[in-house]
């Protein structure tokens, strides 16, 4: 099937992929909607119609499947890779402190007092980087104060997403469908030794002391009397959520700043206006999608989708930060633009594997943007060239430098 | 004989009927029924509600204010669309029930010209003495009806709500206005009788706040900031008060006097007339320039402001800079009959 592949998608390489996507991209959407890839080892859907259908044939046609590189990350069973029963009732792990009537309960009392303090640690200095000083800080604190990790601090989450981040997209394979840099991983490696090594005496704690924390809800949720959910089923769901839950809500919110960054009359518009904040978030979402190219499905039979054969057992990436920018549903799709009319987007995904925290995520981010705004009304760009940003698997500015007057 | 529907929002039990001609705002105002809304000329917006059944006629809502796209996905504005059939509706912006605020409803009143005086350049203090008293808040606005035409003009209360049965309105005469040059710069005398509806609006400070506060005026924008510092002095409803009026030269300003005495009976009070086309022994320059020069930092103040849009605008972006939160800052502004006629058309 490799030889059948055009030039321009033969030779196009993990680097240029993950330097800017968006026209090897835009040319699959016009030309090759369902196309292997040979640099990925897979098939990739790019436009939205190609990802929704294939998507939305979980547990039929496709069932959920994470990349080789992926799998080497989390190991087995991560939620992402897991299908029919197993994947029910991880999802009936995860998914109950992350029902919207849950989260409306905590998110606030959670999220406001840590986006304070870590407004109160700059917003006199009069110019800062959002990004390393405030979106992942507060995405990171959040969810780690939810998951019962407060004495894991801050940085040392950042460090662990970033170095899962490495290993998970870490998908180029060579012409044998072997990895093509080993070496890639040992970021990962490193990071997921550290965290068993602090978090197994807090399984041991919560194991016999219950609490609220969301991984002691883990351990004890729908198990028999006397028993608890064996760790070997936690901790991939635990890297999991320590990449893509830690991660994405801080690349959402550095993607909502740098959007509007580019409108500054909508900008201006939002801060007058914080009820405005949710529809800023949807539309940074759709215009630079966190999770650009990072879950897959695998097609549990042989198709033949529009042309394009796909045996039994093909994966296909499902590549939603293409999809949100599918000329047929969004005009000048590359523009940050709030007044955009709203088409839903699939940055949240699709199907039965859609992700589970979408509520908590972009209620976090609107705290944490409405305190932003609330603290520096004044806020303005901090440089005349472009943001830099990086990521094919995962994508988001690299900085989001800014300054206002004290 | 026009028809009427039984209207009412979703999450109260409440209703009210509402004739096929007037706007369903309107009904739930007179009805005692609050909610959110500011110019109920069909620009601003503030007043959208979503159709959840029943059948709405938008009548001259303007694309500007509802877009096709809202209208498809059954927004309407309140103070434009009319009902063909039983309505239950639901606010686009949030009720707060619990805020505290005492809503007065809307209704109609007459009254009698009881002072017609010519206050500064283009300006007049018109007071109507009402036949039966108008409760309103600080801020809010009544519409005032043109005799013989179905013409009506919004004027902001300038007096303080404790005084029902006399509203002082503060007039700008418009050049070919009908309302102004056509009457009430023209024909209007003392004994004249008036007919006008209120209150109307959402623009004040209703409770009290630990905050000090900044009040900005342009022209005859201080008529609702007279009224709210008289009521905010009397019921101590904010530790400190700044005013701002501005004018271009001295010809425009206007109760000068008045808001000295204040500011000598009341320490937490402080007034701040501003020229910017004219040297005296006052501030000098536009008015939002002099609050830069006053105030290093905003942080932790609120401000309102009334006036032309521009000074608004000016006003909201420099408290901005000295970092207010927007949430506290409140404004209302001009909105004469050229710009209201340009919005839906």
């Amino acid at each position: 099937m490799t030889t059948t592949s055009p030039d321009w998608i033969a030779d196009i390489t993990m680097e240029e992929l993950e330097q800017n996507p968006y026209p090897f991209y835009e040319r699959l959407r016009t030309e090759a909607p369902l196309a292997y890839v040979p640099a990925l080892g897979c098939h990739v859907a790019s436009t939205k119609e190609m990802c929704k259908r294939i998507a939305g044939a979980d547990d039929g046609d496709f069932e959920g499947v994470i990349t080789p590189a992926g799998r080497r990350t989390f190991g087995d069973p991560a939620v992402l890779d897991a299908n029919g029963e197993q994947h029910d009732e991880l999802r009936a792990m995860v998914d109950p402190g992350l029902q919207p009537s849950q989260v409306d309960r905590y998110v606030d009392g959670l999220a406001r007092p840590i986006a304070r303090r870590y407004l109160e640690q700059f917003e006199n200095d009069g110019h800062a980087d959002l990004v390393a000083q405030f979106c992942e800080p507060v995405s990171v604190r959040s969810l780690g104060d939810l998951m019962g990790l407060q004495s894991v601090s801050s940085d040392k989450l950042r460090e662990w997403f970033r170095k899962l981040n490495v290993s998970f997209t870490n998908a180029g394979v060579d012409a044998d469908g072997n990895f093509a840099n080993p070496d890639g991983f040992i970021p990962g490696d490193e990071a997921k030794a550290e965290i068993r090594e602090i978090l197994d005496p807090l399984l041991d704690k919560w194991t016999v002391e219950p609490d609220d924390s969301a991984l002691s809800h883990w351990l004890h949720d729908g198990m028999p009397e006397g028993q608890v959910r064996d760790r070997e089923t936690i901790y991939p769901n635990v890297f999991v959520y320590l990449l893509g839950a830690m991660q994405e809500p801080g690349h959402a919110m550095a993607s909502t700043i740098a959007g509007l960054l580019t409108r500054p009359d909508q900008l201006e518009r939002v801060i007058d206006d914080p009820s405005l904040i949710r529809r800023a978030i949807t539309e940074a979402v759709r215009w630079t999608s966190p999770i650009w190219s990072a879950t897959a499905r695998r097609s549990t039979k042989d198709l033949t989708i529009d042309g394009v054969e796909l045996p039994a057992g093909s994966v296909v990436m499902m590549s939603y930060g293409s999809a949100n920018h599918d000329e047929n549903d969004y005009d000048g799709p590359s523009r940050y633009d709030l007044d955009r009319t709203p088409i839903p987007n699939l940055a949240f995904g699709a199907g039965k594997h859609a992700c589970a925290g979408t509520y908590f995520a972009t209620e976090v981010v609107r705290i944490g943007l409405e305190e932003l705004f609330e603290a520096i009304p004044n806020l303005e760009s901090n440089t005349d060239s472009e943001t830099d940003y990086w990521g094919w698997g995962f994508r988001s500015p690299l900085e989001v430098p800014v300054t206002w007057e004290v | 004989m026009s028809d009427t529907h039984e209207i009412r929002i979703s999450t109260l039990e409440k209703s009210t009927s509402c004739s096929d001609d007037q706007p369903v705002l309107e009904s739930f105002l007179r009805e005692g029924i609050w909610l959110p809304h500011s110019c109920t000329q069909g620009t601003c917006g503030t007043c959208k509600m979503k159709v959840l059944e029943g059948e709405i006629d938008h009548r001259d809502s303007s694309e500007y204010t509802l877009t096709p796209e809202e209208r498809d996905a059954g927004i309407a504005l309140g103070c434009q669309a009319t009902p063909r059939s039983s309505l239950v509706l639901e606010p686009v912006e949030q009720l707060d029930p619990d805020d505290g605020v005492v809503r007065h409803p809307l209704k109609d009143v007459t009254g009698t010209v009881v002072t017609l005086d010519d206050i500064a350049r283009d300006i007049r203090r018109l007071v109507v003495e009402l036949d039966e008293p108008m409760n309103f808040n600080a801020g809010q606005y009544a519409e005032i009806k043109v005799p013989g035409t179905d013409v009506t003009r919004q004027y902001s209360m300038a007096n303080p709500p404790s005084q029902t049965d006399r509203l002082e309105f503060h007039i700008k005469r418009t050049p070919g206005g009908i309302a102004t040059d056509g009457w009430m710069f023209r024909e209007m005398q003392r004994g004249d009788r008036v007919e006008l509806k209120g209150p109307l609006g959402d623009f004040g400070m209703n409770t009290p706040q630990e905050e000090p506060a900044i009040l900005i005026a342009g022209g005859t924008g201080l008529a609702p900031l007279k009224s709210i510092v008289q009521h905010a002095l009397a019921d101590e409803l904010a530790p400190q008060l700044y005013l701002y009026q501005g004018g271009r030269t001295r010809q425009d300003l206007y109760d000068t006097e008045f808001f000295h005495r204040l500011e000598q009976q009341h320490e937490q009070f402080t007034y701040r007339p501003c020229l910017s086309e004219q040297e005296w022994d006052g501030a000098t320059g536009m008015v939002t320039d002099a609050v830069l020069e006053d105030f290093t930092s905003c942080k932790g103040l609120s401000a309102y402001l009334c006036g032309p849009p521009p000074m608004v605008e000016a006003g909201v972006k420099a408290l901005k800079r000295r970092r207010m939160a927007p949430r506290k800052i409140f404004r209302e502004e001009f909105l004469d009959a050229s710009h209201t006629a340009a919005a839906v058309s």
